[in-house]
């Protein structure tokens, strides 16, 4: 494996608060990998990911990804770096409701200048929204919204695939679907970093968990996956024979 | 948890002779509490002697017994069926009594302790998941089932981890009484 993500001494100060904030944070990621960053509200795991993602750029300290650090790019360097690196699916979807499912899809394959028609058709049949492509977003459920989201942030093969709480705005059953896509497209040897609350959802699929508070790492868990007899994960207690 | 009415609500629906009961109870609970066949025997005796189950047929092969509930049996497993449990909450895992104690304890390695903690549950949510995943695929729903409560419990656990985290009593000192 080789490294993908390389945070160094980043340091991130929001002027009139601390929620956020990023304090001289290291940490890298390496391809392949599925890790998950958990931390409660304001301890600065979104802003990991939208550094990470060149959405923002760090008060200190250097982002690099796959080898390109982040920093010495100009605006438009980092919009075409976002565009053919990384791909990103929020809470809230963030579709264009003026355009059908499969126009959104297409988005960032015509920002650059590709007829993905067909890439896009097949994505939305893998993720199981073949029949969506030309509703409108509010004419789908959030599950299907979350899918679009999904397979418009794939659609260029993206390096680095970012999701920030996808299952939050979702139900438990259509979150788990979601994160089962997220799961199959790992094994499929999709880099990626999740950001999110449930601790059961992430150790599901990821086997790296971050978590962060106050805008620092306070522990980076590698999990293990044996193959364990169910005596030796649960055991329910009886009374004895007894009475 | 009851032996007793476990082997009571397996009776239930069909005569059962001892190694059947312990061979279905294990697959109800997926392995995950061991009965030896002594102890369905002295459970079985004890339900015989109590009028709660009755033999039904001859002995069989090598001296198998079936047995089947009797009316006061179906009484009993209806009613504790019917029972909510409303006794003190279990808390058996030492965790409890050695988070307080490092509270309490000048230089207890709270943090620590609270971080090797967080680490622990981590990876049993991992191994609980993935049992899960293994039970749904076998098709075993009840020790499926089984499992999402367990996972359900243990993010509970971690969320109280966190708030101990949090509060950094251990630090502001006040703990120690």
């Amino acid at each position: 494996m080789s490294e993908l993500v390389r945070l160094d001494n980043v340091s991130k100060v929001y002027q009139g608060g601390i929620t956020g904030a990023l304090n001289n944070m290291s940490v890298s990621v390496e391809k392949g990998e599925f890790t998950a960053i958990m931390g409660p509200s304001g301890s600065g795991k979104s802003t990991m990911l939208n550094l990470v993602a060149g959405l923002d750029r760090p008060s200190s300290g250097t982002v690099a990804v796959g080898g390109t650090n982040l920093g010495n790019l100009g605006e438009s360097a980092l919009a075409r770096f976002r565009r053919d690196h990384i791909g990103f699916v929020f809470q809230f979807f963030y579709l264009l409701p003026n355009l059908t499912a499969l126009e959104n899809v297409l988005i960032p394959a015509q920002l650059k200048g590709n007829d993905a028609n067909v890439r896009g058709r097949e994505l939305m049949e893998q993720l199981g929204i073949p029949d969506v492509a030309d509703r409108y977003p509010a004419r789908l459920s959030g599950g299907q919204q979350q899918r679009v989201a999904l397979a418009r942030a794939l659609i260029n093969n993206p390096t680095l695939l970012l999701a920030d709480e996808p299952t939050g705005a979702l139900d438990t059953k259509t979150g788990d679907q979601v994160m089962e896509l997220l799961g199959q497209l790992h094994r499929d040897g999709q880099t990626i970093l999740l950001v999110t609350h449930d601790a059961k959802l992430a150790t599901r699929h990821a086997a790296r968990v971050i978590s962060v508070m106050d805008g620092k790492i306070v522990d980076d868990a590698r999990l293990e996956s044996p193959e364990r007899a169910p005596s030796e994960v649960i055991r329910v207690r009886g009374e004895e024979a007894s009475r | 948890m009851s032996l007793k009415y476990g082997v009571l609500g397996l009776l239930k629906g069909e005569p059962l002779h001892g190694y059947e009961v312990k061979n279905r109870f294990e697959a109800m609970l997926g392995g995950t509490w061991e009965v030896n066949i002594g102890q369905i025997y002295t459970t079985l005796q004890r339900l015989e002697r109590d009028g709660l189950v009755r033999p039904v047929g001859r002995r069989g092969d090598r001296g198998k017994q079936s047995y089947e509930l009797s009316p006061e049996g179906h009484k009993a497993l209806d009613q504790w069926l019917a029972e909510a449990d409303s006794g003190p909450q279990q808390l058996h895992e030492d965790i409890y009594v050695k988070l307080l104690l490092a509270t309490r304890i000048a230089n207890g390695g709270l943090q620590q302790m609270l971080a090797r903690q967080k680490r622990a549950y981590l990876q049993r949510l991992r191994d609980l998941n993935r049992l899960e995943e293994r039970a749904r695929r076998d098709g075993r729903i009840d020790l499926a089932r089984l499992v999402r409560g367990a996972l359900l419990h243990t993010e509970a656990d971690l969320k109280w981890m966190d708030e101990l985290s949090s509060e950094r009593f251990g630090a502001e000192g006040g703990a120690a009484e």
